[in-house]
């Protein structure tokens, strides 16, 4: 139904895309996988003639009987939105803010046909309740703001078939999304294609998202096909080394250590945290022990991120204390405590200073200290060659970024790391390794963490204890092998069910 | 343990000016500028040759008997003026007022406003509105007529000025230009005071002065220097400004804006360009000399690049 041969896509002397082939049939799912600059996404924009003058596109790509490439762009404009439908990843960029969701919808169909208004409304109505939207006759009146980031996806979904295509094109159309919203979609997207045999191209850097609906899979790498075919034969049997790679960078194993009677080290007692109307943390208590990593698991606007920036002395809960070893501290944190307490954020980009080298980055904490500094030791300890030193932030990579950040916040020897999300904008195979380095660095230095992540599969790799949070309040507390095996609350079922890749066996604590 | 590690690649080289001289645009710049300073510092020599210094007049040699001022000939290279004085020897005395007067005027505004901003920006709160508010009432003041107030407060009882004119026309052209450097500093400050760097930097425990010296300070300054470079035209103008209205640097000592002026007020300029074209020609090359810098600089500064 729609095939790609001998694709290449060349930019410049860059050759993004050398020789892709695939083809997916109605009613069947194939999905594109790769890591970020594998040509994932510049295939399907250079198919569908959505590259504009950005690129030189050679080889076939064939929609039913329509060759498209090289077609006009007349031509592919009324392919686009009538026989293929797309969904992007970020539903907030993809969608005009002063525009309603029903106007945006309905554009979808007038960009086509002519319709009248009061029946544009009705088909528009139609969609919304078809992707389940609740309530389509209100809300279709409704702006983006008003709708969350899952609602978005499904208006955008909406627009996407608004005119039945024939192909539907999905490119990280999950990933912005919290875990249990990612789930209610993909099912959404599955549903529909059962009911109108559309053809689904699901375009993902994730091999756990993908293995709940591939017929079919493509790996790439580097612009070229590595391995392909059912995806059943793919996660049972991968042949190329790069498939069984990605496939162990997203299985996750427990590694839990036993809950022994460990000395507590951080106490967290009622605390609340309010912005005017809204409870962002509420009453929330709990403690890590010495050496323990205790994982703090919620989606967006559960609070987790609040909670972390309290126990790192960045804020000032509303009430509640915050205690090390017994002894209370809130902000500015007393300087005996401050240097115990160190903190690795989710993104390195934004982290290290672009101004600064790694040298001067990782003198600062002996600097205001006054303390001794082996900077070459400290960069071995991330396995970093000291050669590194004398660089600047952009000139490494994303991984090599969120080791000097691991290193600056060691580098005081602190008895707690509040880790927030510090894996979550790393490429999978990037995450495995920076969570290896984490799990070594707590064994050589017995150092606590509060681990603070959206990712379940995540948290069963690296935590000893895992906390729940829902709306703010602590829903389920308890050693992570037995939450993961009997969780006592529905959310938390929820959540577990909604882990990617599970079905596949990809995650076992 | 080492020797596993994947050993770190040459990386390129980062020196700041050699970067800046191999932008072009930057490049341009700084030829147009040191052109200028070498021209402005080559005055007295100049004078010197041609025998006339920048404020003596020449009735005889100069002026035609209608006191009409005479074109380019040998001995006035670029003709006279309404006085009979050397239109190029003034023009070059000129180029060195206007330097003196533009450099420091936006470099005391750029520390100033940058003090200010940074100030206001990192610890908000009471401190940020009313230092917020100063900035406002300022910018609120018109810069012409409170400029004209306080070249009348400058006058003696004597009707001598209290302080240099020139040093009073550079206070006036700070006092004014410092508050878009503390609006632009703010600005960048509230934003990066919560960037994820800053706050690894509370955390390992680092003073607000530390935090504000190598963390905000360092990100700020490549905004503060190119604006900088653009300011100082602006300032440049101002002074010229001031002197076309006479309340800037007084007459007889010259300076490009003094000089415009007096060309545009007896309108001699239309028998004798050269007299408006010099001073009109230096400004430009100025202002386009440090425009060029800055937008050269801007470019190599970019951690994108």
């Amino acid at each position: 139904m729609f095939g790609v041969e001998d694709l290449h896509v060349r930019f410049g002397t860059a050759h993004a895309v050398r020789g892709v082939s695939f083809a997916v049939e109605s009613g069947r799912t194939l999905a594109i996988v790769g890591e970020s600059g594998s040509g994932k996404s510049v295939s399907l924009l250079a198919a569908t003639g959505l590259l504009g003058g950005a690129g030189v596109v050679t080889g076939s790509a064939r929609l039913g009987g329509t060759e498209l490439v090289g077609a006009s762009p007349g031509a592919l404009r009324r392919l686009r939105g009538k026989d293929i439908g797309f969904v992007f990843q970020d539903p907030l960029a993809n969608l005009h803010p002063l525009k309603t969701i029903g106007e945006q919808v309905g554009e979808a169909i007038t960009a086509h046909e002519r319709v009248r208004r009061t029946v544009l409304r009705r088909r528009v109505i139609e969609l919304l309740d078809e992707v389940g939207i609740r309530e389509p006759q209100r809300r279709v009146d409704d702006y983006p703001v008003h709708f969350s980031g899952g609602m978005r996806q499904r208006a955008m979904i909406a627009a996407a078939i608004a005119l039945n295509p024939r192909l539907l094109i999905a490119d990280e159309a999950t990933t912005a999304l919290d875990v249990t919203v990612q789930a209610s979609i993909l099912e959404l997207l599955q549903r529909l294609q059962r009911e109108h045999g559309t053809a689904l191209v699901f375009v993902s850097h994730d091999l756990g998202v993908v293995s709940d609906i591939a017929d079919d899979v493509v790996v790439l790498r580097a612009g070229e096909v590595v391995e392909a075919g059912p995806a059943d034969r793919i996660y049972e049997a991968p042949e190329h080394p790069y498939t069984i790679e990605l496939l162990s960078a997203v299985r996750r194993t427990g590694a839990a250590r036993p809950a022994t009677d460990r000395p507590r080290l951080l106490e967290v007692r009622n605390l609340n945290q309010r912005y005017a109307s809204v409870t962002a943390v509420d009453d929330v208590s709990f403690d890590v022990g010495q050496g323990e990593i205790v994982g703090l698991v919620g989606e967006s606007g559960s609070g987790k991120s609040t909670i972390g920036r309290i126990v790192s002395g960045l804020l000032r809960p509303t009430s509640g204390t915050v205690a090390l070893e017994g002894e209370p501290y809130g902000v500015p944190v007393p300087p005996a405590i401050r240097p115990r307490i160190q903190v690795v954020f989710q993104d390195p980009y934004a982290s290290l200073n672009p101004r600064r080298t790694i040298r001067a980055i990782l003198t600062e904490p002996y600097a205001v200290h006054r303390r001794a500094a082996d900077l070459d030791d400290l960069m071995r300890q991330v396995e970093l060659d000291p050669g590194y030193l004398e660089r600047y932030p952009a000139q490494l990579s994303g991984g090599q970024r969120q080791r000097v950040a691991i290193a600056r916040a060691i580098a005081l020897r602190p008895d707690l790391i509040v880790a927030d999300e510090p894996v979550s904008s790393l490429d999978v195979t990037t995450q495995t390794q920076i969570l290896a380095l984490l799990r070594r660095l707590r064994e050589e230095l017995d150092t606590s963490f509060l681990f603070i992540s959206h990712d379940l599969g995540v948290i069963a790799e690296l935590c000893d204890r895992v906390l729940v949070l829902a709306n703010g309040r602590v829903v389920e507390n308890g050693p992570t092998t037995e939450v993961f095996d009997s969780p006592s609350n529905p959310y938390t079922r929820r959540l577990l069910d909604a882990i990617p890749g599970r079905k596949r066996g990809l995650v076992n604590v | 343990m080492s020797d596993a590690l994947p050993a770190a690649p040459e990386a390129p080289p980062r020196t700041l000016a050699s970067r800046i001289s191999r932008e072009r645009s930057a490049r341009f710049g700084l030829i147009t500028i040191a052109t200028v300073v070498l021209l402005a510092g080559a005055a007295p020599i100049v004078a010197a040759i041609t025998g006339h210094g920048p404020t003596d007049q020449y009735p005889a040699e100069a002026l035609s008997e209608a006191g009409v001022p005479v074109g380019p000939n040998g001995d006035f290279w670029l003709g006279a003026d309404g006085n009979g004085r050397d239109v190029l020897v003034r023009a070059l005395y000129g180029a060195r007022v206007s330097l003196l007067v533009g450099i420091p005027a936006t470099t005391i505004a750029a520390v100033l406003g940058t003090a200010i901003g940074v100030v206001s920006g990192y610890f908000g709160g009471a401190l940020d509105r009313v230092l917020s508010q100063v900035t406002d009432i300022v910018l609120s003041f018109p810069f012409v007529v409170t400029a004209l107030s306080l070249v009348a407060l400058n006058l003696g009882a004597d009707g001598s000025p209290r302080i240099s004119p020139v040093l009073l026309v550079i206070v006036v052209i700070a006092l004014f230009a410092w508050t878009y450097v503390a609006r632009l500093t703010r600005g960048l400050t509230l934003e990066l005071r919560h960037r994820p760097f800053v706050e690894a930097a509370i955390t390992l425990g680092a003073s607000h002065r530390r935090i504000i010296l190598r963390e905000i300070l360092p990100s700020v300054a490549p905004a503060v220097i190119i604006y900088w470079a653009v300011q100082l035209p602006t300032n440049i103008v101002a002074e010229a400004t001031l002197s076309f209205l006479g309340i800037g640097v007084q007459a007889p000592t010259p300076s490009w804006g003094n000089m415009i002026a007096d060309a545009q007020s007896t309108s001699l300029y239309q028998v004798q360009p050269w007299f408006l074209v010099v001073p009109a020609v230096g400004l430009f090359l100025t202002v386009l000399g440090f425009n060029a810098l800055s937008s050269g600089v801007r470019n190599v500064l970019d951690p994108a690049r």
